[in-house]
């Protein structure tokens, strides 16, 4: 981790006692870099002003960020992403703010509630213990690309009622959806190809669904089309913006955290030992990859008027970048925040955001982790990471992720 | 003691009635159920209380001794 040296020869001079740095947060970088970059820009200053794209300021510690989360009527949600103020896509209700917004989450809502994750248990044990059994007897995998795309995908579309064979069409179009994220301009053509091929996608669905009188038992897209926003049934537009985002937000971010957590369990044979023994700390467990592992490296917004904020002046139309992956390993929010303590309680983490925006598939991403670390070590309980696998992450522009994780493990008789 | 959660701090996180499942429980958007109210905690749950309280993302439950 050594290319984190020297990050503050960027920092080019104080303006007003606000540190100045130019630095593209996008590309990618060896595993765990980003914490790393995080964990020292909060102990350097708890806020900067960054002069990359059209310039923004970024906040650092776990008190700035968590207020920045819970007053959205400061800080809107119009852009979540600092160097892109006005984005190509619309994410509803991301993009949403009050009052709209509490109208539309509560449409999704029941749809994502821990009685609907419940419900879906059994259904979602058994895609997972087939994918985990399927790659058991080859003693090795690519973690990434044989399940921690695989099973968040599969999981998900069963739970919108949606054919889990269709996975194979959604992996590849969440992955080049968030590579245009990378800060390359090369990338926002496959981004944009993606964007349209997952509207289309839905377009045909709804299609299909719309002359059904009735709604269509444990249908997500069918429970749309007979919603209705202020008595009113959704917009054709409204309802491409939801499906979108659900598929985007659904399967790239369990898929990211299942890769830092089985990493870390790979190197730490101590701890996988005391889940396998303790089954009763995998929840726990599962919290604290949030907090440590958090794979949103910072979330944006957009100020919506003057305002002093934590010593420094924000005009109407700045956008500010919250750090929570530092945030989430703040020493003046947690004890021990520099490690991974497997059965931490009281973890107050924000590894679901915060405030009116916190995660709506937080109940189904827990599941699915849980699930995948029960029934993991259930068939495979030894594992390392392959040898001479060097690790490298895809950036802090949209979620952090492992590009591949090679696991190797014994194969028994 | 009792226990108290905040009507519009609360944001269906969850962790509460993970933490104190014999004391809290979700309504069908998964928030507690007893957002905007106080109870009364019985004795062999104060522990269960005090966790749910630490635990909250939002800093939404108070106690009141």
């Amino acid at each position: 981790m050594t290319e984190t040296a020297g990050h503050f020869e960027t920092v080019e001079r104080e303006a007003a006692g606000c540190p100045v740095m130019h630095r593209d947060f996008a590309p990618q970088q060896a595993a765990g870099c980003h914490w790393q970059l995080a964990d020292e820009l909060r102990e350097a200053s708890p806020v900067f002003f960054n002069t990359f794209a059209q310039g923004y300021w970024v906040f650092t510690r776990h008190d700035a960020v968590r207020d920045i989360y819970k007053t959205p009527e400061l800080f809107s949600s119009e852009s979540i992403t600092p160097w892109q103020p006005d984005p190509i896509y619309r994410f509803v209700p991301t993009q949403i703010d009050a009052p709209d917004h509490i109208k539309y989450r509560r449409i999704v809502n029941p749809w994502f509630s821990p009685r609907a994750v419940d419900a879906a248990g059994p259904r979602m044990r058994a895609l997972c213990r087939r994918l985990v059994e399927e790659v058991a007897p080859a003693g090795g995998c690519d973690f990434v690309s044989g399940f921690a795309l695989r099973f968040p995908t599969e999981a998900f579309l069963s739970v919108a009622g949606i054919d889990p064979a269709d996975a194979d069409l959604f992996v590849p179009w969440v992955e080049d959806f968030f590579g245009g994220f990378s800060g390359d301009p090369a990338g926002l053509e496959p981004m944009a190809k993606a964007l349209d091929g997952i509207r289309e996608y839905w377009v045909a669905a709804l299609a299909e669904r719309r002359r059904e009188a009735e709604p269509r038992e444990g249908d997500l897209a069918s429970h749309l089309l007979h919603s209705t926003f202020d008595d009113r049934p959704l917009t054709d537009a409204e309802l491409l913006d939801m499906l979108t985002v659900l598929v985007l937000a659904g399967l790239d971010t369990t898929r990211a955290t299942l890769g830092y957590l089985f990493q870390h369990l790979a190197v730490h044979p101590d701890q996988r030992r005391r889940l396998i023994d303790e089954p009763e700390l995998i929840p726990t467990a599962v919290e604290e990859a949030l907090r440590f592992y958090t794979i949103v490296f910072g979330d944006g917004r957009k100020v919506t008027r003057d305002a002093e904020f934590h010593g420094v002046q924000l005009r109407k139309g700045d956008m500010v970048y919250a750090l929570v992956s530092g945030a989430n390993r703040d020493p003046r929010a947690y004890e021990r925040a520099d490690e991974f303590v497997i059965d931490r309680q009281r973890n107050h983490h924000m590894g679901f955001a915060n405030g009116p925006h916190r995660c709506l598939g937080m109940h189904l991403a827990r599941r699915e982790l849980q699930l995948a670390v029960q029934e993991w070590l259930r068939v495979i309980p030894d594992f390392r990471i392959a040898d001479g696998a060097e690790l490298s992450e895809r950036g802090g522009g949209a979620m952090m992720s492992l590009t591949r994780l090679p696991l190797a493990w014994e194969v028994g008789s | 003691m009792r226990l108290r959660v905040d009507d519009t701090s609360c944001m269906g996180h969850g962790r509460c009635y993970q933490m104190a499942p014999d004391l809290l429980t979700y309504d069908d958007e998964g928030y507690v159920t007893i957002r905007g109210e106080t109870i009364e905690v019985p004795a062999d749950q104060v522990e269960a209380a005090e966790d749910a309280a630490g635990t909250c993302p939002e800093q939404a439950i108070s106690l009141i001794p």
